[in-house]
């Protein structure tokens, strides 16, 4: 006999809180991991340098608009090129996250739909994949700080590892909310792909965020989320600390977005099987 | 003791998008659950799969599914299975779900046949150890061989199902979960699948089948539940229930429509 349910207690209900989703999907980590390690895989599949092609796009990327920018806005191209491939290779994992976000449950039905899921396991494969998607486009980075600018690199770009994690545990909560709201309402991924292109203009990844000053500068630098969310783990990589201002409001973000997201969560956890 | 016990569970679809007109929706049907407009909301239109349905199954039970296209066989299963929490009532269950539904969780055709394995077992609750242990069985059972460090596009759509059994009733059933037969393959393959079944239905606790054969029906089931339009009508020994379900079948080609 393999019960797994206690012998004595009986039947119990067949409902999974939200918070419950959470933890023990969090605690499967065998599986998300496995989950997110085979998408990486499929992509090597049948390519031979596989993700490393996005790898290759982000550096010619990166070298042409290095020299573009240093010149539009007056930058030694030694400082500005590791500035600008750092603030790339953030933004990029942030918004493939954002982007993938939208199909996160549209595109996992097979597996919800077959057996008792937590949902939450999804998300921390998304987030695991990206992740490792970033460590593959963070060589660009390396390349070009070590070929241009050796001295940036000192004690500081440790700062870029709880910075990184604090950027992690705010997108875990951005790709529940955008994948719930995407699943029930199938306009929005169309929409989100779209502000999201704007957003890396408007936000400093191209251009320094000093160059821009008054009350557009307070717009779209300090009361701009995406600035901080990108310089906790962008300024440390360019031998900078990162303002308190940033890491306080990422906090306050994480705390503030969880708290919002938790709240859906419970609310519509038990409708994503329907939506689907 | 494992055990299942449904409490007035009812389960409704809302359909989005669909611009049903109510006319057409209320003639020339039928099968499928009731179609109707959401009471409150004015264009949203709502399936009700399974109408206040209540069932206890206990320890030792086979219970077979009997009921036309749409009478809510597979979403009774699947709310059993905890995919769906029902919109009223609740579902109460003992023992570990074993559900074999249309395919195998997470079965992608790019990974290899042993990456499935273990993906699909994760999926199922099997442990990573537990997968292991079975591979060599899954191996012999199967007979894939050297195909199983292939990708599964590679294999023939039946070798696919060769595969998807021979992981599937690798388990160690507890409360087992059957919608439709499951697939055969070629000739010889299908009496090795018909004796592994049985010997897999054997090994369960608590099994619940859905399935249009009654043949099947007859052969694995100790009880059987009629379904019609999202409701339980009647529960009760395979022969009465399997005649029940004729004489209404036979009834209704009768009477005509409307």
């Amino acid at each position: 006999m393999t019960l797994s349910a206690k012998a004595s207690s009986g039947p119990v209900p067949l409902v999974t809180t939200a918070g419950e989703d959470l933890c023990r999907g969090l605690g499967r980590w065998d599986l998300w991991g496995r989950l997110g390690w085979l998408e990486v895989r499929r992509r090597y599949r049948r390519t031979v340098i596989g993700p490393f092609w996005s790898t290759i796009s982000l550096s010619i990327f990166v070298a042409a608009l290095g020299f573009v920018g240093a010149g539009l806005w007056n930058q030694d191209t030694h400082e500005y090129i590791p500035f600008l491939a750092a603030g790339m290779v953030v933004w990029l994992l942030i918004s493939a996250l954002i982007n993938e976000s939208g199909t996160l449950f549209v595109a996992n039905s097979t597996i919800f739909r077959q057996s008792r899921f937590d949902y939450s396991i999804l998300v921390y494969a998304t987030v695991w994949r990206n992740f490792v998607v970033f460590l593959h486009n963070l060589l660009v980075y390396v390349v070009s700080v070590v070929a241009l600018a050796p001295d940036l690199i000192s004690p500081v770009i440790l700062l870029a590892i709880p910075g990184m994690a604090l950027l992690l545990v705010n997108l875990g909560w951005l790709a529940l909310l955008i994948g719930l709201f995407c699943l029930r309402f199938r306009d929005l991924q169309q929409l989100i792909s779209s502000l999201l292109q704007i957003a890396m203009f408007v936000t400093p990844i191209f251009w320094p965020p000093e160059s821009l000053r008054g009350r557009v500068g307070l717009v779209f630098v300090h009361f701009n989320p995406l600035y901080h969310l990108i310089d906790i783990a962008r300024a440390p990589l360019i031998d900078r600390v990162p303002a308190l201002e940033s890491y306080g409001i990422s906090a306050l973000l994480a705390v503030v977005g969880w708290t919002g997201t938790y709240v859906f969560f419970r609310r519509f956890r038990r409708r994503i099987a329907y939506w689907s | 003791m494992a055990a299942v016990v449904l409490d007035n569970v009812s389960v409704d679809f809302p359909i989005y998008g669909a611009h049903l007109s109510l006319r057409k929706a209320l003639f020339d049907r039928a099968t499928g659950g009731i179609i109707r407009r959401n009471e409150t909301g004015h264009h949203r239109v709502v399936i009700n799969a399974l109408r206040d349905v209540s069932l206890e199954i206990e320890e030792g039970d086979r219970l077979g599914l009997i009921g036309h296209n749409g009478a809510g066989k597979s979403t009774l299963l699947r709310v059993i299975a905890g995919v769906y929490e029902p919109v009223r009532g609740q579902t109460f269950v003992e023992g570990r779900l074993t559900p074999l539904f249309d395919m195998l969780p997470g079965f992608d055709p790019e990974d290899t046949g042993y990456q499935n394995i273990v993906t699909s077992g994760l999926l199922l609750g099997m442990s990573r150890r537990e997968i292991e242990r079975r591979i060599p069985e899954i191996e012999e059972f199967s007979e894939l061989g050297e195909y199983l460090a292939l990708p599964v596009r590679t294999y023939s759509a039946g070798m696919v199902t060769r595969l998807g059994f021979s992981v599937a009733t690798a388990i160690d059933p507890d409360i087992l979960l059957i919608d439709e037969g499951i697939g055969a393959g070629d000739a010889r393959f299908a009496e090795r699948v018909a004796a592994r079944t049985h010997d897999l239905i054997r090994r369960s606790s608590i099994m619940v089948l859905a399935s249009h054969s009654d043949a099947l029906i007859a052969q694995t089931c100790n009880k059987a539940a009629l379904m019609d339009t999202g409701r339980v009508l009647a529960v009760g020994p395979v022969p009465e229930i399997a005649e029940m379900y004729a004489r209404r079948v036979h009834a209704a080609s009768h009477v005509p429509a409307a």
